[in-house]
């Protein structure tokens, strides 16, 4: 690689480039997971007895999760909702991206990713405590229910995980939406008037044609999302009730409100490992490869 | 069974662009019919209309005398196959083929004799496993004739299927089909701008330009009687030459074709003296003449290609800028025919075809 940069820009500028990455790689990417690996792994002391005999490598930090029966629960509870999370963007998302892929004429198709883009430009934050109005007990939406009269009270949405998973469903919808858009674009529109022509209906167009061809973008669109919503602090602290509390919040009074920022990074490290197990897992259930999704 | 495909007054507008003018045909039960025509005249249009992918804006499709409006495209009994195949790459050869039968809910046992039927049928019964990335260009062929037979379409509809094939390949896969739709006896709808395909294959071909049919005959009698100066010029060769008509006695007409003098033809058409008027004769009823008699002319051969049997040259008149076409057959005395000389031509009145300028698209 070098070779072929060199030839191109002259070794300098390579060099520079090289480092540059190398740079990148280590100061932002490496060292900073090494440093928490290293704080995970050690006992929380005192400033004064930092570097002192106490100061041994210990798995403690880990076990600590598996003595806590409530952070366990909130644990497997975040990665269940994290699964509702993705599942609703994927049932969202799906339709929305055979119709930008197939069905709409390019300015259609134009016009709905930009409405779909624009609301992005807007602060996560914000866009989240709109949700938190638009869901409230006196919120537009119950306003709206009941005015139509579907319901005789106004619901408590925002009392369990509800709010919750509406409001990441509503944040990662982009993450989802493109790699499907992607995977099923690259599908050769005659194989669906072929299936169709075939006598095949809707629905098993979809399930024997378009779905199996669009595997690796639903795997790439649904691993962004899981892995962003059992990562979200956000939403679940803005949307979310005291039941609904996600692992994320558990980390994050680890570091700042317990101050113990050495079973924080522990706890993290579990979430991290057991979602990439999840994936793993999940990968190995559809018989979808690395490769597949690197397409 | 009848397997008869009529379009009635069908018309297909899309905005403001006419893709189909109003037709009406009648293909019959069992018969091999091509549309031809230069790609943008509107033949992939009807396919997709008879097929239901796409509905007239006017007028109405019967196919075995039922009316097909109501009728979505998966539940008419037409299988049709792609330009590009489209064959389904995820699935094995077998499940391709079985694919209409599953959607159909046939038993897999059942499922597994027809293509193993089909496949015999098609001579490629040990491809039953093979992915379809693992297939060569013309067992890819097969295997979509195959999937879209599995179906048992009464209307078979192909969409230059044969396109991708090299040369070779095509030409045999054309008597293939030629053979399977005798085997078959189902109905063969054949799109193709490749007059070759369509008049080798056809029991009778339109000839379609701009979204209106210019003329259905069979392939003889579209060769020889050309109905449109569009079909005398896109069937086969032709020496197209403009005049004006001088005389008309009978079926017989004579044109003033300024540079090559006057030219006599037959005409179906009604003409009067002074009326523009195209004169049609083909390369190979150009023939050396050794006097000078009615219809001939001296030209110079500017370019001379050997195809074997024939010999294919193009000559110019003398003081004249148009370049004629003509064809010999290469066995017989050439004498001074070479590039540069100087050789008399000429055509008896009953090969040319005079048409009426005002027809000319």
């Amino acid at each position: 690689m070098f070779k072929q940069l060199s030839e191109r820009f002259g070794p300098w500028v390579s060099l520079g480039i090289f480092l540059l990455m190398f740079l990148w790689l280590v100061m932002l990417v490496i060292l900073p997971q090494i440093l928490m690996i290293d704080y995970s792994l050690r006992p929380n002391l005192p400033p004064s007895q930092i570097g002192g005999p106490e100061d041994q490598y210990t798995l403690r930090n880990y076990a600590t999760l598996a003595n806590n029966a409530i952070h366990q629960s909130i644990f497997f509870k975040t990665i269940w909702s994290s699964v509702l999370v993705t599942l609703c963007t994927l049932v969202v998302c799906y339709p929305l991206a055979y119709y930008l892929a197939k069905v709409a004429t390019p300015r259609q198709a134009a016009l709905c990713v930009l409405l779909l883009i624009i609301p992005f430009w807007i602060n996560e934050i914000l866009r989240t405590f709109s949700w938190f109005i638009i869901l409230s007990y006196r919120g537009p939406l119950n306003a709206l229910l009941l005015s139509l009269g579907f319901i005789d009270r106004p619901i408590r949405f925002l009392s369990g995980d509800g709010g919750v998973i509406v409001g990441m469903v509503y944040a990662y919808i982009l993450f989802m939406i493109f790699p499907l858009y992607n995977a099923i674009e690259s599908l050769d529109s005659n194989q669906i008037k072929a299936a169709r022509n075939l006598g095949s209906g809707w629905i098993r167009t979809h399930y024997r044609i378009i779905i199996p061809h669009a595997k690796p973008g639903i795997a790439t669109g649904c691993i962004m999302v899981f892995m962003l919503s059992a990562g979200s602090y956000a939403v679940p602290a803005l949307l979310g009730s005291p039941g609904s509390r996600w692992f994320t919040q558990i980390i994050y009074n680890w570091f700042f409100e317990g101050g113990d920022w050495n079973q924080g990074a522990a706890y993290a490290f579990i979430l991290l490992l057991l979602c990439i197990g999840f994936i793993v897992l999940m990968m190995r259930l559809f018989k979808v490869g690395l490769g597949d999704i690197a397409r | 069974m009848d397997s008869s495909v009529h379009l009635d007054h069908v018309m297909m507008q899309f905005d403001n662009f006419v893709a189909v003018q109003q037709t009406d045909l009648k293909i019959e039960s069992g018969e091999f019919f091509s549309f031809l025509g230069p790609s943008g005249c509107g033949k992939t249009t009807l396919l997709n209309i008879i097929s239901g992918f796409l509905d007239p804006t006017e007028g109405t499709v019967r196919i075995g005398g039922q009316d097909m409006r109501r009728v979505p495209a998966n539940k008419r009994p037409t299988s049709m196959i792609f330009q590009n195949l489209a064959l389904f790459p995820l699935m094995t050869v077998a499940e391709n083929i079985e694919f209409g039968l599953e959607v159909r809910g046939v038993r897999k046992a059942e499922r597994r004799k027809v293509s193993e039927r089909l496949l015999n049928l098609v001579a490629l019964p040990e491809c039953r496993d093979k992915r379809i990335s693992d297939l060569s260009g013309g067992q890819k062929q097969r295997i979509a004739i195959a999937r879209a037979l599995a179906v048992e379409p009464r209307v078979l509809l192909l969409d230059e299927p044969l396109s991708a094939l090299d040369l070779k390949l095509r030409q045999h896969m054309r008597t293939e089909l030629k053979e399977i739709q005798r085997k078959t006896g189902i109905t063969f709808i054949y799109i193709t701008h490749d007059q070759g395909e369509a008049l080798t294959m056809s029991d009778r071909v339109a000839v379609m330009s701009a979204g209106k049919l210019q003329q259905v005959a069979d392939p003889m009698t579209l060769y020889r009687a050309p109905a449109t100066p569009f079909a005398a010029s896109f069937v086969g060769e032709n020496n197209r030459i403009e005049g004006r008509v001088v005389r008309v006695e009978g079926a017989q007409a004579t044109l003033d074709c300024g540079d090559l003098g006057q030219l006599t033809g037959q005409t179906l058409d009604t003409l009067s003296p002074g009326d523009t008027a195209l004169l049609f004769i083909r390369p190979e009823l150009l023939t050396r003449r050794t006097s000078m008699t009615e219809n001939c002319f001296t030209a110079q051969i500017q370019e001379l290609n050997f195809e074997g049997a024939y010999l294919m040259m193009e000559a110019t008149p003398l003081n004249s800028q148009r370049r004629l076409r003509i064809q010999l057959l290469s066995d017989m005395n050439l004498g001074d025919v070479a590039t540069g000389n100087q050789v008399m031509f000429g055509f008896s009145a009953e090969d040319a075809m005079i048409m009426s300028g005002a027809r000319d698209v």
